[in-house]
């Protein structure tokens, strides 16, 4: 020991062993001097000297406890919380609270990681460490305690510390090596290379942190700044659009074949068309296969019939020759009657008029500007158009495909509605050429009685007409 | 470091010795343990109105002493497997225990008879309507019975037997040889064949546990229910030591050489392994629960109705949390007198985990009996069959030990055992 | 300090009675200190720089397909339904396993007093971090939004408002493996502050001390500081222990909860336990046997070690088989349908190659490890451990892909086929390993100074004490 190192103040006296058996040996003996602020240290954990140097158990298995006690209650309170209280959802059919099996596992792995926690913070709190800077650490030979030497201390601040009595002690203890560890005079600021890289890294990584917080503060026209594309943009295209993506390259995609549209399951082709499918089939199977085809693509919507085709054309033959129904698929009643009535004036009266002699409004106007296009509507009351020549079917084909300048109504007027104005324009034909035998009994002489009282009011009329002729006549005559 | 080892004492020392006031005990315990089980099957099979009743309550405490006797051997084995050196001074105990099962191999005739001479006494499937009464598919049940039959389960449960006797026999006669030769070679050999046995152990336990307990309920079937109950008899087997080793130091033998270090360890064990029979069988209730398929939810719905339902939460609470709290300290693990005490509680435990699985099967089928435990008489006629088959076993273990010596005297590891200490 | 264990002794006999020696040779405490002081302390042999080199490159090319996945998206895998899970998951579980065998050695050998894991357990910690950092990407990056993995957390979210759902298999896996990692990753770090101190008391370079330094803590050796870390790590290593058991059941969960057939079998747990301690061990042997020989450790990872390691593996491999005969079993003896077909489709059905390379691998190869001379060969180890990774590899393959192929709705099964990406992620997992691993070599203490030395005081004093010493032959 140099004279300068004693004008320092002294720490303790460290002894060095070589082996553990003399180290313990060295131990008991300070214990049994009544030294009590002393400490071994040794390359590894050697086994019995707690008793040797009277070391107290460590409280570390209680905090560990704790710790994992806390863990155990907040996994259980957090899951019942959040999945049973706060946002509850059903997974599995499983309770919301009481999903106890569920909750185990988290709550275990939770019990163990708190408690892991408390144990390797507890133990280095306990321990006092980090802690960098040591007197122990200003002995030269104390490098070697993490080798292969045993190190014992006796500390100054032992009530019963006397320098030259410790040392004597240890003298005796079978060590070469005594020292005093004093104040470690290395210095103790921190380099200031480390204080400048430190200050460097710290200033770059609040940059991004900066940048964010102006965007969260500021206001842009542009776009949302996307690190990720999280599918925000969709490659959407227009139906007309090519790419890439298919074979086809095209972008708006066909229906599968035997795709079947809503309402088409039960449809009925003989219903939608007017025509005796199975005859059609046997007297023409192209065109009906062609007729079949075009009904079986997806109708948009309900009621919009495509136009069929080849029998909507103006060759006579293939008029003639299509097997029309004959027979009004409707079953005729009150209702369906006034059905066609009303959709017969709706979309044919404008033509037809409301009588169907052809004089609709549309035609008094056409009359009246003398358009020079313009074909008159035929007027339904004609022999060609009875149902003897003209079958329900075809009737029906006219009204849906139309007919010279007729267009189709199959657009506008569902199938039923359209049979239910063929039904009409039938009941119309009827009230044209009706003979009192039809009009039954009980209600003949109220009939005839309307009738009477018509005849008579037009018998009237006419006798005012003349009258009022007449008297034109006289006055003309007059006047010459 | 630590102590220096005591000197061993001489082989003939009255310490390895079975204290005359046990040997005493050995005839009394058989003969009363006898007449308690008879009994407790008489009151199971005529008192309580179920036919499957008396049956159910042997068996429950058949299975009870067979998982000790299993347990026991596979600790025994195991210690030879990896060389333990700690152990050796209880090892005999467990040694005593596992050669118990030559008389259980007896004690299973009564199973078999009853297999044949009745129909459905204790397994269902051993009923030829039993597919009809269900209402399973016949072809389903073929296959099953190819499996479930009289005369297969027979054969089975001698390859079972035969196993564990070879087993037993084996390891108990080496150590037993090694007391009065010494020779380090028995060590030697007992540890070279305890792979191949520990090996025969596990797929003989999977199997028969399978055909004896699992199949109680014919339906019913979980991969892991060998496991679960294999956790069970090795757990138990540890409280047998504690229990054991206490009890014979409380009669005066073997003091100085059983120490505190050694009840530290086997605390730590009883804590270990009820940690480890709570992982299994919450684990396999957990699968169960999740998936909720009809066919595996029956066996622990019916554990959850009634009485049952009370004894399956009671399971939770008392088979594990409490003892798993209760070794947890290291202050309770250096008594002795505590650690026997959970070990005892334990095994109590152990009990009524065999009669949770075994006695609602007794029901199962019974319109209007599910969740009933048999009324009063039925309580105590299991109980009765239990306490007097444990009774006649430990008869049965004195009245070996008494020939024997209680420690393994010459065991090459003793001193390293006797000296042993806890870090 | 004159107790010679001559070289060569065979320390896989031990006399009943006698411990056999852990650390062989005339070996003192300095020369422990020397012998892995010297690993990190001289310059990279060229072996470790290529296998440096081309581990890196692997890396880079891991971190390539991650940044291609991430601008394409999911589709670059192999992954199409049904088999929505693929090589991800299967990587997944594969490393996960792999990462038991360290806190297994650490943890529970420690509670059952096997010494014999002092001089291995540090590189086995070692691997089971890089391992689960291996195993936690897959899942990461499995989630398809990747960016957005940390939804998984609890955390109170603005935006969403709402939480993970606590009933699921998958999210319990995030805490178990995360809570795995983080324990791990504590045990491993507390164990080596005493031997990280050793590095800084023998630096010679100012700032290696000072690296070294900070990582120590400033441990000192105190006594009083050894007993309360002593009881740090046995509390720890009583955590960590079922946490081992726990990881790898919870992943079984992620299956065995579900009800697709294959996957729902109680026995899981166990059995997931099991397996992954096999594989675990296997991929400590392949990584130790050349590791010991290059850094010229066999002095202190003895044959013994092996020796002992090899029998882990013989009797979690003959585990792992009873398990896939109960399975097989029980399937037959259950009667329901769905699982019978599961499992004959598994062994006969379009993925029969995997299902007989992972019995071949898994089950079979292990047992030839009943020879003393398979466990005692280095090479032989290495080869039959090679086998044993792959088993392990198939065998999840074989859990994750048969049964989602073919599972309730025939209409939807389907052949798995692995896209390059998949390939290149498995191989770059590999990369990933073995950088972190050669890095730890270099930089950190690959055996625990201070537990061996302990180690060797016992033999000395048992030495000493004792009037047969363990010399003779």
């Amino acid at each position: 020991m140099s004279d300068d190192k004693n004008e320092k103040k002294i720490h303790g006296i460290v002894a060095e062993y070589t082996s553990v058996d003399t180290l313990l040996a060295a131990c008991r003996r300070v214990r049994d001097a009544g030294y009590t602020k002393t400490d071994a240290y040794t390359p590894f954990a050697v086994h019995g000297i707690d008793k040797a140097l009277g070391i107290k158990p460590t409280v570390l298995p209680w905090l560990a406890l704790a710790g994992g006690l806390t863990g155990t209650c907040t996994a259980l309170t957090m899951q019942i919380w959040m999945n049973g209280l706060n946002y509850p959802y059903i997974i599995s059919g499983k309770p919301f609270v009481l999903s106890l099996p569920a909750f185990i596992p988290v709550a275990f792995e939770l019990t163990i990681l708190f408690a892991s926690f408390c144990t390797f913070f507890g133990m280095w709190a306990l321990n006092g460490l980090p802690r960098f800077s040591n007197p122990i650490f200003t002995d030269p030979r104390f490098d070697r305690v993490t080798d292969d030497r045993f190190f014992l201390y006796i500390d100054s601040k032992d009530k019963s510390f006397d320098a030259k009595g410790v040392e004597k002690l240890l003298g005796e203890t079978g060590t070469e090596y005594i020292n005093s560890v004093v104040d470690d005079d290395s210095p103790t600021t921190i380099p200031k290379f480390l204080i400048v890289g430190l200050c460097v890294l710290i200033g770059l990584s609040i940059i991004p942190a900066l940048i964010v917080a102006k965007m969260r503060v500021t206001t842009s026209s542009q776009p949302r700044f996307h690190i990720f594309p999280d599918m925000d943009f969709s490659p959407a295209r227009d139906a007309q659009q090519t790419t890439t993506l298919f074979a086809d390259n095209r972008a708006m995609r066909p229906d599968v074949p035997g795709t079947v549209a809503r309402g088409q399951m039960d449809a009925d082709l003989n219903f939608l068309t007017g025509i005796d499918m199975d005859k059609f089939a046997q007297v023409d199977s192209d065109r009906a296969e062609q007729l079949v085809r075009t009904y079986l693509t997806p109708l948009a919507a309900e009621g919009e019939e495509p136009t069929a085709g080849a029998a909507a054309s103006n060759e006579k033959s293939v008029m003639e020759t299509t097997p029309w129904l004959e027979q009004n698929p409707l079953e005729i009643s009150d209702a369906v009657v006034r059905q066609g009535q009303q959709q017969f004036n709706i979309y044919c009266s404008v033509c037809h008029g409301m009588d169907g002699r052809g004089n609709g409004l549309v035609n008094q106007r056409a009359q009246k500007i003398m358009a020079a296009t313009w074909v008159p509507p035929s007027s339904l009351h004609q022999d060609v158009l009875y149902a003897d020549q003209y079958p329900d079917g075809k009737l029906f084909n006219t009204i849906s495909n139309g007919i010279r300048k007729m267009p189709g109504y199959a657009g506008q007027i569902k199938a039923k509605d359209r049979w239910a104005i063929v039904t009409y324009v039938r009941a119309l034909q009827k009230s044209q050429n009706a003979s009192m035998d039809l009009v039954p009994a009980s209600e003949k002489s109220k009939v005839e009685k309307q009738k009477n009282q018509v005849d008579k009011a037009l018998a009237e009329a006419a006798e005012a007409e003349r009258k009022k002729e007449e008297e034109r006549a006289a006055k003309a005559a007059a006047q010459k | 470091m630590s102590k220096h080892a005591p000197a061993i004492k001489p082989a003939d020392d009255p310490a390895f010795k079975l204290p005359a006031s046990l040997s005493a005990l050995s005839l009394p315990l058989c003969i009363g343990g006898v007449l308690v089980l008879i009994v407790g099957w008489l009151i199971a099979t005529y008192g309580v109105d179920q036919p499957k009743f008396g049956m159910s309550a042997y068996f429950a405490a058949f299975m009870y002493c067979l998982t000790l006797v299993l347990g026991s051997l596979f600790f025994v084995m195991i210690q030879h497997l990896v060389r333990a050196g700690w152990s050796a001074v209880l090892r005999r105990i467990a040694e005593l225990v596992m050669i118990m099962i030559v008389p259980m191999a007896v004690l299973f005739l009564p199973i078999v008879v009853t297999l044949w001479t009745s129909d459905a006494a204790l397994y269902r499937w051993d009923s030829p309507t039993f597919a009809q009464d269900n209402h399973l598919d016949p072809e389903m049940w073929a296959n099953k019975t190819m499996w479930l039959s009289q005369d297969w389960f027979t054969v089975r449960a001698c390859i079972y037997f035969a196993i564990w006797i070879g087993l037993a026999v084996y390891y108990f006669r080496g150590s037993v040889e090694q007391d009065e030769t010494g020779e380090r070679a028995a060590t030697d050999r007992m540890q070279f064949w305890s792979g191949p046995a520990v090996m025969l152990y596990c797929g003989s336990m999977t199997f028969a546990m399978f055909d004896w307990v699992m199949s109680l309920a014919p339906m019913w079937f979980s991969t892991m229910f060998g496991v679960y109950l294999f956790a069970g008899s090795i757990l138990s087997a540890h409280c047998i030591l504690a229990v054991g080793a206490y009890l014979l130091q409380q009669a005066g033998a073997m003091r100085d050489e059983v120490t505190v270090e050694h009840y530290h360890d086997l605390g730590k064990l009883i804590f270990g392994f009820v940690t480890f029979w709570t992982y299994i069988s919450f684990s396999q209730y957990l699968l169960i629960w999740y998936a909720n398929i009809p066919e595996e939810t029956e066996w622990l719905y019916h554990r959850q109705l009634g009485t049952w339902g009370t004894l399956s939460l009671a399971l939770v609470f008392l088979h594990w949390m409490l003892p798993f709290l209760g070794t947890m300290s290291m202050y309770v693990r250096r008594r002795p007198r505590w650690i026997f005490f959970w070990a005892f509680y334990v095994l109590v435990m152990h009990y009524i985990d065999i009669y949770w699985m075994v006695m609602p099967e007794a029901h199962a089928g019974v319109p209007g009996a599910h969740g009933s435990a048999g009324g009063v008489l039925g309580v105590i006629a299991s109980v009765l069959c239990v306490l007097g088959m444990v009774a006649l076993m430990v008869g049965l273990i004195l009245r070996v030990a008494s020939q024997t010596r209680i420690v393994a005297v010459r065991d090459p590891r003793l001193a390293e055992s006797i000296a042993f200490e806890n870090i | 300090m004159s107790l010679a264990i001559p070289n060569g002794l065979d320390n896989t006999v031990e006399r009943p009675g006698e411990r056999a020696p852990l650390v062989l040779g005339d070996t003192t405490y300095h020369d422990i200190t020397e012998t892995v002081c010297r690993v990190a302390e001289t310059k990279p042999s060229k072996g470790w720089v290529i296998g440096f080199l081309i581990a890196f490159a692997l890396l880079q090319w891991l971190g390539i397909c991650i940044a291609y996945l991430f601008y394409t998206g999911v589709g670059v895998w192999g992954n199409r339904s049904p088999i929505f899970w693929g090589w991800p998951i299967v990587n997944f579980v594969f490393w996960v396993g792999i990462g038991h065998a360290g806190t297994l050695i650490s943890a529970i050998l420690f509670l059952f007093r096997q010494e014999w894991r002092t001089s291995i357990n540090r590189a086995a910690e070692a691997m089971t971090i890089f391992a689960v950092a291996c195993a936690g990407t897959f899942p990461g990056i499995h989630v398809g939004r990747a960016w957005l993995a940390f939804w998984l957390a609890p955390y109170p979210s603005l935006n969403l408002w709402m939480w993970p759902q606590f009933r699921s298999p998958l999210l319990w896996d995030v805490f178990a493996v995360s809570t795995y990692g983080t324990v791990s990753l504590l045990f491993w770090y507390m164990g080596m502050v005493p031997d990280l101190a050793t590095f800084r008391d023998r630096s010679k370079n100012k700032y290696r001390r000072m690296a070294y330094g900070i990582l120590s803590l400033g441990w000192t050796g105190s006594s009083r500081h050894w007993i309360r870390y002593e009881k740090a790590y046995a509390l720890l290593a009583a955590f960590a222990a079922p946490l081992v058991l726990s990881v790898h059941t919870i992943v079984s969960f992620d299956f065995a909860v579900s009800q697709v057939p294959g996957w729902h079998t109680t026995i899981f747990p166990p059995y997931f336990v099991a397996g992954a301690i096999f594989s675990g061990f296997a991929m400590v042997l392949t990584l130790m046997v050349p590791a010991r020989s290059m850094l010229g450790l066999e002095k202190l990872i003895t044959i013994r070690h092996l020796d002992n390691m090899c029998k882990i593996i013989l009797a979690t491999g003959s585990i792992v088989g009873l398990a896939y005969g109960t399975e097989f079993f029980i399937a037959w003896y259950g009667q329901v349908p769905d699982e019978q077909y599961a499992f004959i489709n598994r062994a006969f059905g379009p993925y029969w190659w995997a299902y007989w390379t992972m019995i071949t691998c898994n089950v079979i190869s292990p047992q030839l490890f009943w020879v003393k001379k398979f466990r005692t060969t280095p090479w032989i180890i290495v080869l039959i451990t090679i086998f044993v990774n792959i088993g392990m590899w198939f065998e999840r393959f074989v859990i994750v892909v048969t049964s989602l192929s073919r599972d309730y709705l025939p209409s939807a099964w389907a052949y798995f086929s692995p896209t390059w990406v998949d390939w290149s992620m498995l191989i770059g997992s590999f990369g990933l390993f073995f950088t972190l691993f050669l890095l730890f070599c270099k930089l950190m203490p690959v055996i625990n100074m201070a537990e061996t030395k302990s180690t060797l005081a016992k033999q000395y004093h048992m030495a000493h004490n004792e009037p047969t010493t363990p010399t003779e032959h």
